[in-house]
């Protein structure tokens, strides 16, 4: 009889769910919380952290500084950014950065300060002092101002978020974090990342996707709004002169 | 009860929304204006992005203005003729102003042109009528008659070609001004989301020299027609009317405009004409305030990538 050997250890991995993938923005809707469920599987049991990023559909930011200009506060020309998503929120069963070094969180887009929001028409690519290929912003020094005031924005939207204890584990294994998506949550796809964490390094990775979408009345009035907007602007109005008309003949009779 | 708006896309409260638009149209109603420049502010205050309040608030001045526009075209106070060349010159306005939104909002720029222009047109407007009317009570206070009212009227008005006559105004004047009025008021209701009476009704008496029983009527037949051609216009070009939000600002607005006219009567004209000075004025002096005062967060974020 050969002894049994034992199986090689398998590699550790993650695995989650969510319990909502469709989220539907009705006439009542203020904002949903969705739930990530999620189990770590590692028979050598190795300390291990969780990280969570959700991210939800591209969308370039507008944005202007106000100046004085003799006395009065006016709006800069804006400056649009690209690469800031329209939600962003990270949970995580540590703070981040002693998750993980820099170099990894910045590859992985992990953490609002490592997202790649830059504004692409400020830029040029120049030579200087012999260096080729040197990008230089039109934003100049102010630059790093600018893209702490999208994300301070954002923040303030409730569209940007960072909770360093946000992944909970509830059993051996088992782990759980909330994603709120405020009232203003753009619509589109969204997609939750879970990485497994080791010894500072990604060991495993899934992906789940979630859609927000306008339904019912909400969606058919967007729908209209958008694909035949003469005849909505025309509906509007008729609804306005008739409210209007009804008002007075009913008062008249009373 | 929330409601989410689906242009807007906001959440907001469904009863304080037609509270407001009830308040609002009792003053359009008492005052003979459209209440435009009151609601509009208001909307933005509430988080709506400004875009949509201006283009939504259009649908809401024309509701306000039909629902009283009709008692007073029952009581022959509308010259429909005078309303009508008001309401080309309107039209031509609209169009260029919605155009002009359109640019400055790429440009960044609305937010100081709408706070501009509430600063001086309201200020300057709300002044005035506050001014004249409170001299006109004192002088009633001392008793003394009213002062006479120069009669004469503008050569310029008379010296310009295309003349036309308004009998029910009992004028024989150029179509040129009351179309330049027009055209000026129509921009104006496209970029302050504002019906424009407040501007019209001064106009008509003292540079149309209208007689004053037709003046509101007249203006409000003028506000509708070019209300509902903004409304349309911004629809149609920008999509920002949000047909939910001007619903709820519609229930209310049409029945407040309606009590708002009945209680008219018990007021006398001049200390109306104080009243709505002082809250134009108000208006004014406190959207224009954000110019001047240091603001908590120096960067905005601008509604739609251009």
């Amino acid at each position: 009889m050969i002894a049994a050997l034992p199986p090689p250890p398998s590699p550790p991995a993650v695995s989650a769910a969510l319990t909502e993938t469709h989220v539907r923005v009705t006439s009542g809707f203020r904002g949903a919380r969705i739930v990530l469920y999620g189990a770590v599987f590692d028979p050598a049991r190795r300390p291990s952290d969780v990280v969570v990023i959700v991210r939800g559909p591209q969308q370039p930011v507008r944005i202007a500084r106000k100046t004085r200009v003799a006395g009065i506060w006016v709006n800069s020309r804006p400056v649009v950014f690209q690469g800031a998503p329209g939600f962003y929120m990270t949970a995580s069963t540590r703070p981040l950065d002693t998750i993980a070094g820099f170099g990894t969180l910045r590859r992985l887009g992990a953490g609002i300060d490592h997202l790649a929001i830059d504004a692409p028409l400020e830029q040029r690519i120049e030579t200087r002092y012999g260096v080729r290929d040197v990008v230089v912003s039109r934003l100049g020094a102010d630059y790093l101002d600018w893209r702490r005031a999208v994300v301070r924005l954002k923040a303030r939207a409730g569209l940007y978020d960072a909770d360093s204890h946000g992944v909970r584990f509830v059993d051996n294994g088992l782990f759980r974090a909330e994603i709120d998506l405020p009232t203003g949550a753009p619509i589109g796809r969204y997609r939750a990342e879970i990485i497994l964490f080791q010894d500072g390094q990604p060991v495993s990775r899934r992906v789940r996707e979630m859609t927000v979408e306008k339904a019912g009345a909400e969606r058919a009035l967007y729908l209209f709004a958008h694909r035949r907007p003469w005849f909505y602007g025309l509906a509007s109005v008729i609804i306005a002169l008739s409210a209007g008309w009804a008002a007075s003949v009913a008062f008249r009779r009373s | 009860m929330d409601f989410y708006l689906p242009i807007a896309e906001v959440s907001v409260n469904a009863p304080l929304l037609v509270a407001l638009g009830a308040a609002v149209g009792f003053i359009s109603g008492l005052f003979g204006i459209g209440g435009g420049f009151l609601m509009t502010p208001v909307l933005v205050f509430l988080g709506i992005p400004p875009v949509v309040a201006v283009a939504s608030e259009a649908n809401h001045v024309a509701a306000s203005s039909m629902s009283s526009v009709v008692s007073y075209g029952r009581r022959r106070a509308v010259d429909f003729r005078m309303g009508g060349v008001l309401a080309a010159g309107g039209a031509i306005g609209s169009l260029i102003g919605v155009e002009l939104f359109r640019v400055l909002r790429l440009l960044g720029q609305a937010d100081l042109v709408v706070s501009l222009s509430y600063l001086v047109f309201l200020g300057v407007i709300g002044g005035l009528m506050l001014t004249e009317s409170l001299g006109a009570i004192l002088r009633r206070r001392r008793g003394e008659g009213p002062k006479p009212r120069r009669d004469r009227r503008p050569p310029w008005l008379y010296g310009l070609p295309l003349k036309l006559r308004f009998p029910r105004s009992r004028l024989y004047i150029s179509v040129i001004p009351p179309i330049a009025l027009g055209v000026f008021v129509g921009v104006l209701s496209a970029i302050m989301g504002v019906g424009g009476g407040f501007i019209l009704v001064p106009a008509m008496v003292y540079i149309l020299r209208m007689p004053a029983g037709v003046v509101v009527g007249t203006s409000l037949f003028q506000i509708i027609i070019t209300t509902s051609l903004t409304c349309v216009l911004q629809a149609g070009r920008n999509q920002t009317v949000d047909i939910v939000l001007a619903t709820l600002l519609l229930i209310g607005g049409v029945l407040g405009a309606q009590l708002g006219a009945k209680a008219s009567a018990r007021f006398r004209a001049e200390e109306l004409r104080a009243l709505l000075g002082l809250i134009v004025l108000l208006v004014g002096l406190r959207m224009g305030l954000g110019l001047f005062v240091t603001p908590d967060e120096p960067f905005i974020m601008m509604s739609g990538a251009g």
